[in-house]
Protein backbone atom coordinates (compact mmCIF):
# COMPACT_ATOMS: atom_id res chain seq x y z
CA UNK A 1 0.00 0.00 0.00
CA UNK A 2 2.90 2.36 0.83
CA UNK A 3 3.83 2.12 -2.65
CA UNK A 4 0.93 2.84 -4.22
CA UNK A 5 0.54 5.68 -1.86
CA UNK A 6 4.30 6.72 -2.81
CA UNK A 7 3.52 6.27 -6.28
CA UNK A 8 0.04 8.04 -6.21
CA UNK A 9 2.01 10.62 -4.62
CA UNK A 10 3.84 10.92 -7.53
CA UNK A 11 1.58 11.80 -10.04
CA UNK A 12 -0.50 14.17 -7.64
CA UNK A 13 2.15 16.27 -7.47
CA UNK A 14 3.27 15.97 -11.46
CA UNK A 15 -0.48 16.56 -12.02
CA UNK A 16 -1.83 18.80 -9.49
CA UNK A 17 -1.49 22.26 -11.21
CA UNK A 18 -2.72 20.87 -14.49
CA UNK A 19 -6.40 20.04 -13.11
CA UNK A 20 -6.65 22.12 -11.33
CA UNK A 21 -6.27 25.11 -13.66
CA UNK A 22 -8.68 22.63 -16.32
CA UNK A 23 -11.55 22.52 -14.12
CA UNK A 24 -10.67 26.62 -13.12
CA UNK A 25 -10.80 27.32 -16.66
CA UNK A 26 -13.89 25.76 -17.16
CA UNK A 27 -15.63 27.10 -13.86
CA UNK A 28 -14.33 30.05 -13.51
CA UNK A 29 -14.16 30.05 -9.29
CA UNK A 30 -11.14 29.03 -6.66
CA UNK A 31 -13.60 27.43 -4.54
CA UNK A 32 -15.67 25.32 -6.76
CA UNK A 33 -12.27 24.24 -8.76
CA UNK A 34 -10.71 23.47 -5.69
CA UNK A 35 -13.79 21.73 -4.28
CA UNK A 36 -13.59 19.39 -8.07
CA UNK A 37 -9.93 19.18 -8.02
CA UNK A 38 -9.87 17.18 -4.78
CA UNK A 39 -12.76 15.00 -5.85
CA UNK A 40 -10.98 14.41 -8.50
CA UNK A 41 -7.94 12.83 -7.38
CA UNK A 42 -9.81 10.88 -4.44
CA UNK A 43 -11.95 9.39 -6.78
CA UNK A 44 -8.44 8.88 -8.86
CA UNK A 45 -6.59 7.66 -5.77
CA UNK A 46 -9.64 5.16 -4.97
CA UNK A 47 -9.32 3.96 -8.36
CA UNK A 48 -5.61 3.63 -8.43
CA UNK A 49 -5.65 1.47 -4.95
CA UNK A 50 -7.76 -0.94 -6.76
CA UNK A 51 -5.58 -1.13 -9.91
CA UNK A 52 -2.41 0.45 -10.21
CA UNK A 53 -1.86 -0.16 -13.49
CA UNK A 54 -3.67 2.61 -15.48
CA UNK A 55 -2.39 3.01 -18.30
CA UNK A 56 -1.98 7.01 -18.62
CA UNK A 57 -2.96 8.55 -15.02
CA UNK A 58 -2.69 11.69 -15.91
CA UNK A 59 -5.34 11.46 -19.05
CA UNK A 60 -7.31 9.16 -16.39
CA UNK A 61 -7.43 12.01 -14.04
CA UNK A 62 -8.70 14.41 -16.92
CA UNK A 63 -11.33 12.54 -17.70
CA UNK A 64 -12.38 12.00 -13.79
CA UNK A 65 -12.24 16.23 -13.62
CA UNK A 66 -14.34 16.46 -17.11
CA UNK A 67 -17.14 14.10 -15.29
CA UNK A 68 -17.31 16.40 -12.55
CA UNK A 69 -17.47 19.63 -14.14
CA UNK A 70 -20.12 18.53 -16.45
CA UNK A 71 -21.57 16.83 -13.54
CA UNK A 72 -21.28 20.17 -11.56
CA UNK A 73 -23.21 22.73 -14.45
CA UNK A 74 -25.93 19.19 -14.31
CA UNK A 75 -26.63 19.99 -10.73
CA UNK A 76 -26.52 23.90 -11.12
CA UNK A 77 -29.29 23.78 -13.54
CA UNK A 78 -31.39 22.01 -11.71
CA UNK A 79 -30.67 23.98 -8.75
CA UNK A 80 -31.38 27.31 -10.91
CA UNK A 81 -34.69 25.69 -11.95
CA UNK A 82 -35.54 25.12 -8.47
CA UNK A 83 -34.61 28.06 -7.27
CA UNK A 84 -33.59 30.87 -9.58
CA UNK A 85 -31.60 33.54 -7.07
CA UNK A 86 -28.91 30.90 -7.34
CA UNK A 87 -26.44 33.14 -9.37
CA UNK A 88 -23.71 32.77 -11.54
CA UNK A 89 -20.85 30.15 -11.35
CA UNK A 90 -18.76 32.57 -11.16
CA UNK A 91 -16.99 33.16 -7.86
CA UNK A 92 -17.96 36.76 -6.19
CA UNK A 93 -14.31 37.15 -4.24
CA UNK A 94 -12.06 35.58 -6.59
CA UNK A 95 -8.90 34.15 -4.81
CA UNK A 96 -5.32 35.86 -5.98
CA UNK A 97 -4.72 33.68 -9.07
CA UNK A 98 -7.53 35.03 -10.58
CA UNK A 99 -7.08 38.35 -9.67
CA UNK A 100 -3.84 38.66 -10.80
CA UNK A 101 -5.78 37.18 -14.42
CA UNK A 102 -8.40 39.17 -13.80
CA UNK A 103 -6.65 42.46 -13.74
CA UNK A 104 -4.75 42.19 -17.21
CA UNK A 105 -5.80 41.63 -20.83
CA UNK A 106 -5.89 37.66 -20.30
CA UNK A 107 -9.04 38.12 -18.63
CA UNK A 108 -10.60 38.35 -21.90
CA UNK A 109 -9.45 34.93 -23.38
CA UNK A 110 -10.34 33.36 -20.28
CA UNK A 111 -13.62 34.30 -20.33
CA UNK A 112 -14.29 33.55 -23.95
CA UNK A 113 -12.46 30.17 -23.51
CA UNK A 114 -14.73 29.63 -20.52
CA UNK A 115 -17.91 30.07 -23.10
CA UNK A 116 -16.53 27.94 -25.59
CA UNK A 117 -17.70 24.36 -26.36
CA UNK A 118 -16.13 21.57 -24.09
CA UNK A 119 -13.90 19.98 -26.83
CA UNK A 120 -12.91 23.28 -27.95
CA UNK A 121 -11.33 24.19 -24.70
CA UNK A 122 -10.11 20.76 -23.86
CA UNK A 123 -7.56 21.10 -27.01
CA UNK A 124 -6.68 24.25 -26.65
CA UNK A 125 -6.25 23.66 -22.80
CA UNK A 126 -3.92 20.60 -23.18
CA UNK A 127 -1.87 21.45 -26.17
CA UNK A 128 -0.96 25.06 -26.01
CA UNK A 129 -1.65 25.33 -21.93
CA UNK A 130 -0.21 22.14 -21.10
CA UNK A 131 1.96 21.70 -24.06
CA UNK A 132 0.57 17.87 -25.11
CA UNK A 133 1.36 17.17 -28.49
CA UNK A 134 -1.09 16.18 -31.03
CA UNK A 135 -0.82 12.49 -30.41
CA UNK A 136 -1.66 12.62 -27.00
CA UNK A 137 -4.39 15.18 -27.60
CA UNK A 138 -6.06 13.46 -30.03
CA UNK A 139 -5.85 10.03 -27.62
CA UNK A 140 -7.65 11.92 -24.99
CA UNK A 141 -10.32 13.26 -26.87
CA UNK A 142 -11.05 9.61 -28.53
CA UNK A 143 -10.51 11.14 -32.50
CA UNK A 144 -7.72 10.69 -34.96
CA UNK A 145 -4.72 13.17 -35.31
CA UNK A 146 -6.21 14.55 -38.50
CA UNK A 147 -9.31 15.30 -37.10
CA UNK A 148 -7.88 16.54 -33.59
CA UNK A 149 -5.82 18.87 -35.95
CA UNK A 150 -8.95 20.31 -37.29
CA UNK A 151 -11.20 20.95 -34.06
CA UNK A 152 -7.81 22.64 -32.92
CA UNK A 153 -7.81 24.91 -35.33
CA UNK A 154 -11.27 25.31 -35.73
CA UNK A 155 -11.14 25.94 -31.64
CA UNK A 156 -8.51 28.69 -31.95
CA UNK A 157 -10.84 30.23 -34.91
CA UNK A 158 -13.68 30.26 -32.99
CA UNK A 159 -11.57 32.04 -30.01
CA UNK A 160 -10.72 34.63 -32.26
CA UNK A 161 -13.56 35.72 -33.94
CA UNK A 162 -15.55 35.49 -29.87
CA UNK A 163 -12.74 38.31 -28.82
CA UNK A 164 -12.79 40.24 -31.79
CA UNK A 165 -16.80 40.28 -31.51
CA UNK A 166 -16.33 41.63 -27.52
CA UNK A 167 -13.59 43.80 -28.52
CA UNK A 168 -16.02 45.73 -31.43
CA UNK A 169 -19.13 44.99 -28.64
CA UNK A 170 -16.86 47.37 -25.67
CA UNK A 171 -15.73 49.64 -28.62
CA UNK B 1 -5.28 39.37 -32.91
CA UNK B 2 -3.19 37.85 -34.70
CA UNK B 3 -2.90 34.00 -33.96
CA UNK B 4 0.64 34.15 -32.49
CA UNK B 5 -0.55 36.36 -29.96
CA UNK B 6 -3.89 34.65 -29.05
CA UNK B 7 -1.57 31.76 -28.60
CA UNK B 8 1.18 33.63 -26.75
CA UNK B 9 -1.75 35.17 -24.20
CA UNK B 10 -3.36 31.74 -23.53
CA UNK B 11 -0.18 30.60 -22.76
CA UNK B 12 0.13 33.06 -20.13
CA UNK B 13 -2.95 31.19 -18.65
CA UNK B 14 -0.39 29.10 -17.29
CA UNK B 15 -0.02 31.29 -14.17
CA UNK B 16 -3.30 30.25 -12.90
CA UNK B 17 -2.52 28.10 -9.91
CA UNK B 18 -3.66 27.15 -6.99
CA UNK B 19 -2.11 28.29 -3.74
CA UNK B 20 0.75 25.37 -2.16
CA UNK B 21 -1.26 25.00 1.09
CA UNK B 22 -4.04 24.02 -0.68
CA UNK B 23 -2.30 21.94 -2.70
CA UNK B 24 -0.15 20.40 0.70
CA UNK B 25 -3.38 19.97 2.47
CA UNK B 26 -5.05 18.61 -0.36
CA UNK B 27 -2.99 15.99 -0.90
CA UNK B 28 -2.86 14.86 3.09
CA UNK B 29 -6.34 14.70 2.65
CA UNK B 30 -6.35 12.92 -0.15
CA UNK B 31 -3.86 10.38 0.43
CA UNK B 32 -4.63 10.24 4.35
CA UNK B 33 -1.54 11.56 5.20
CA UNK B 34 -1.41 13.81 8.67
CA UNK B 35 1.58 16.08 7.67
CA UNK B 36 4.51 15.55 10.39
CA UNK B 37 6.33 17.80 12.04
CA UNK B 38 9.79 16.52 13.33
CA UNK B 39 12.53 18.49 14.97
CA UNK B 40 15.72 18.03 12.92
CA UNK B 41 14.31 15.27 10.85
CA UNK B 42 17.81 14.68 8.87
CA UNK B 43 18.84 13.47 12.29
CA UNK B 44 15.88 10.99 12.84
CA UNK B 45 17.99 8.00 11.58
CA UNK B 46 21.23 9.04 13.88
CA UNK B 47 18.66 9.45 16.51
CA UNK B 48 16.95 6.24 16.10
CA UNK B 49 20.56 4.57 16.31
CA UNK B 50 21.59 6.02 19.59
CA UNK B 51 18.45 4.87 21.08
CA UNK B 52 19.05 1.44 20.49
CA UNK B 53 22.14 2.12 21.76
CA UNK B 54 21.35 3.47 24.42
CA UNK B 55 18.16 0.50 24.75
CA UNK B 56 20.91 -2.20 24.22
CA UNK B 57 23.58 -0.75 26.57
CA UNK B 58 20.42 -0.67 29.46
CA UNK B 59 19.26 -4.19 28.67
CA UNK B 60 23.10 -5.59 29.04
CA UNK B 61 23.66 -3.31 31.85
CA UNK B 62 20.07 -4.63 33.58
CA UNK B 63 20.88 -8.40 32.74
CA UNK B 64 23.94 -8.65 34.79
CA UNK B 65 22.03 -8.93 38.05
CA UNK B 66 19.90 -11.24 36.71
CA UNK B 67 20.21 -15.41 37.74
CA UNK B 68 19.40 -18.34 35.79
CA UNK B 69 16.12 -18.64 34.60
CA UNK B 70 15.47 -15.16 34.24
CA UNK B 71 14.59 -13.78 30.85
CA UNK B 72 17.81 -11.51 30.86
CA UNK B 73 19.96 -14.18 31.44
CA UNK B 74 20.43 -15.05 28.10
CA UNK B 75 21.80 -11.19 27.71
CA UNK B 76 24.00 -11.63 30.44
CA UNK B 77 25.34 -15.18 29.04
CA UNK B 78 26.19 -12.89 25.63
CA UNK B 79 27.99 -10.27 27.99
CA UNK B 80 29.97 -13.06 29.12
CA UNK B 81 30.57 -14.84 26.14
CA UNK B 82 31.23 -11.46 24.27
CA UNK B 83 33.99 -10.47 27.15
CA UNK B 84 35.66 -14.31 26.55
CA UNK B 85 36.61 -13.41 22.65
CA UNK B 86 39.29 -11.02 24.15
CA UNK B 87 40.57 -12.81 26.97
CA UNK B 88 44.03 -14.53 26.00
CA UNK B 89 44.29 -18.13 26.18
CA UNK B 90 46.56 -17.54 29.15
CA UNK B 91 44.27 -15.32 31.13
CA UNK B 92 41.28 -17.97 30.14
CA UNK B 93 41.76 -20.36 33.00
CA UNK B 94 41.58 -17.19 35.39
CA UNK B 95 38.32 -15.94 33.85
CA UNK B 96 36.70 -19.44 33.78
CA UNK B 97 37.40 -19.75 37.65
CA UNK B 98 35.76 -16.42 38.28
CA UNK B 99 33.23 -17.22 35.97
CA UNK B 100 32.18 -20.19 37.82
CA UNK B 101 32.77 -17.92 41.11
CA UNK B 102 30.03 -16.46 39.82
CA UNK B 103 27.65 -18.91 39.26
CA UNK B 104 28.01 -20.26 42.72
CA UNK B 105 26.71 -16.46 43.41
CA UNK B 106 23.65 -16.82 41.55
CA UNK B 107 23.36 -20.12 43.18
CA UNK B 108 23.98 -18.40 46.95
CA UNK B 109 21.65 -15.78 46.01
CA UNK B 110 18.62 -18.48 44.46
CA UNK B 111 19.19 -20.55 47.49
CA UNK B 112 18.60 -17.77 50.11
CA UNK B 113 15.58 -16.36 48.15
CA UNK B 114 14.06 -20.08 48.21
CA UNK B 115 13.59 -19.58 44.25
CA UNK B 116 12.94 -23.23 44.00
CA UNK B 117 12.04 -23.19 40.48
CA UNK B 118 15.30 -21.45 39.10
CA UNK B 119 17.70 -23.72 41.66
CA UNK B 120 17.96 -26.54 38.75
CA UNK B 121 19.03 -24.17 35.87
CA UNK B 122 21.21 -22.66 37.97
CA UNK B 123 22.94 -25.57 39.66
CA UNK B 124 23.36 -26.56 35.80
CA UNK B 125 25.10 -23.06 34.71
CA UNK B 126 27.25 -23.75 37.59
CA UNK B 127 28.51 -27.50 36.91
CA UNK B 128 29.13 -26.23 33.25
CA UNK B 129 30.79 -23.55 34.66
CA UNK B 130 32.98 -25.89 36.70
CA UNK B 131 33.72 -28.38 33.75
CA UNK B 132 34.82 -25.56 31.38
CA UNK B 133 37.43 -24.15 34.04
CA UNK B 134 38.61 -27.54 35.00
CA UNK B 135 39.33 -28.35 31.19
CA UNK B 136 41.17 -24.41 30.61
CA UNK B 137 42.72 -25.49 33.69
CA UNK B 138 44.38 -28.29 32.02
CA UNK B 139 44.90 -27.18 28.97
CA UNK B 140 47.13 -24.24 30.82
CA UNK B 141 48.95 -26.60 33.70
CA UNK B 142 51.89 -27.77 31.64
CA UNK B 143 52.43 -24.41 29.49
CA UNK B 144 52.34 -21.77 32.86
CA UNK B 145 55.21 -21.05 34.41
CA UNK B 146 54.08 -17.20 35.75
CA UNK B 147 54.11 -17.78 39.17
CA UNK B 148 51.58 -14.55 40.37
CA UNK B 149 49.14 -15.60 37.82
CA UNK B 150 49.43 -19.07 39.49
CA UNK B 151 48.87 -17.62 42.52
CA UNK B 152 45.79 -16.41 41.38
CA UNK B 153 44.28 -19.19 40.11
CA UNK B 154 45.13 -21.25 43.22
CA UNK B 155 43.31 -18.22 45.72
CA UNK B 156 40.43 -18.61 42.55
CA UNK B 157 40.26 -22.23 43.74
CA UNK B 158 40.07 -21.77 47.18
CA UNK B 159 37.42 -19.56 47.26
CA UNK B 160 35.71 -21.77 45.16
CA UNK B 161 35.91 -24.37 47.52
CA UNK B 162 35.02 -22.68 50.53
CA UNK B 163 31.90 -21.22 48.85
CA UNK B 164 30.85 -24.18 47.22
CA UNK B 165 31.38 -25.95 50.88
CA UNK B 166 28.75 -22.98 52.03
CA UNK B 167 26.29 -23.82 49.29
CA UNK B 168 26.17 -27.36 49.48
CA UNK B 169 25.69 -27.31 53.61
CA UNK B 170 23.03 -24.72 52.93
CA UNK B 171 20.97 -26.90 50.24
CA UNK B 172 22.13 -30.37 51.55
CA UNK B 173 23.56 -31.21 48.20
CA UNK B 174 26.91 -32.08 46.83
CA UNK B 175 28.56 -30.39 43.35
CA UNK B 176 31.03 -30.79 40.90
CA UNK B 177 32.14 -34.40 41.50
CA UNK B 178 35.08 -36.02 39.35
CA UNK B 179 35.38 -31.60 37.70
CA UNK B 180 36.14 -30.16 41.29
CA UNK B 181 38.40 -32.78 42.03
CA UNK B 182 40.48 -32.39 38.66
CA UNK B 183 39.99 -28.37 39.47
CA UNK B 184 41.64 -29.13 43.11
CA UNK B 185 44.13 -31.53 41.75
CA UNK B 186 45.08 -29.24 39.53
CA UNK B 187 45.31 -26.29 41.90
CA UNK B 188 47.23 -28.49 44.28
CA UNK B 189 50.00 -29.19 41.97
CA UNK B 190 50.30 -25.33 41.17
CA UNK B 191 50.26 -24.72 44.57
CA UNK B 192 52.92 -26.90 45.57
CA UNK B 193 55.40 -26.09 42.83
CA UNK B 194 54.96 -22.51 43.93
CA UNK B 195 55.61 -23.90 47.58
CA UNK B 196 58.78 -26.09 46.32
CA UNK B 197 60.01 -22.61 44.26
CA UNK B 198 59.99 -20.65 46.91
CA UNK B 199 61.74 -23.07 49.20
CA UNK B 200 64.31 -23.37 47.02
CA UNK B 201 65.02 -19.98 47.35
CA UNK B 202 65.56 -19.82 51.02
CA UNK B 203 68.46 -20.92 53.30
CA UNK B 204 66.87 -24.14 54.99
CA UNK B 205 68.62 -26.50 58.09
CA UNK B 206 68.98 -30.42 57.32
CA UNK B 207 65.70 -31.06 58.64
CA UNK B 208 63.78 -28.34 56.24
CA UNK B 209 65.90 -30.00 53.21
CA UNK B 210 64.69 -33.06 53.92
CA UNK B 211 61.21 -32.14 54.41
CA UNK B 212 61.47 -30.49 50.63
CA UNK B 213 62.95 -33.71 49.09
CA UNK B 214 60.47 -35.56 50.44
CA UNK B 215 57.68 -33.25 49.20
CA UNK B 216 59.49 -33.59 45.99
CA UNK B 217 59.44 -37.23 45.49
CA UNK B 218 55.95 -37.37 46.52
CA UNK B 219 54.69 -34.51 43.83
CA UNK B 220 56.53 -37.00 41.28
CA UNK B 221 54.60 -39.56 42.77
CA UNK B 222 51.29 -37.11 41.93
CA UNK B 223 50.47 -37.31 45.56
CA UNK B 224 50.49 -33.45 45.34
CA UNK B 225 47.47 -33.28 48.61
CA UNK B 226 50.17 -35.21 50.64
CA UNK B 227 53.22 -32.90 49.64
CA UNK B 228 51.04 -30.40 51.04
CA UNK B 229 50.66 -31.52 54.01
CA UNK B 230 54.08 -31.08 55.14
CA UNK B 231 53.91 -27.85 54.65
CA UNK B 232 52.95 -28.20 58.33
CA UNK B 233 55.92 -30.09 59.20
CA UNK B 234 58.06 -27.31 57.54
CA UNK B 235 56.56 -24.46 59.59
CA UNK B 236 57.11 -26.16 63.21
Amino acid sequence: MSNKRKEFSKIYDQCINKIYRFIFLKVNSQEISQDLCSETFLKGWEAYKNNPNIENPSAFLYRIARNLVTDHYREKARAQFVSPEMVSVIDPNPGLEEKSALNSDLDQVRAVLADLKEDYQNVIIWHYLDDLPIAKVAKMLNKTEDATRVTLHRALKNLRNEIDKREIKET
Amino acid sequence: MKEKELISQLQQLRQIEPSKDWVISTKNQVLGESPKFTLFPYLKPAFAGLVSVFVLFGLFSFAQSSVPGDFLYTFKKITEKGQAIFVSEQEKPQTSLELANKRLEELTKIAEANQVKKLTPAINEFQASLSEAARSLSRMEATSSDPVANKKLVEEVKKLDKNKQLVEEALGVVFGGQEFDELQEVSEKLEVKLVIDDLETRTLNEEQAEILNRMKELVEEGKYSEALGLLGELNQ
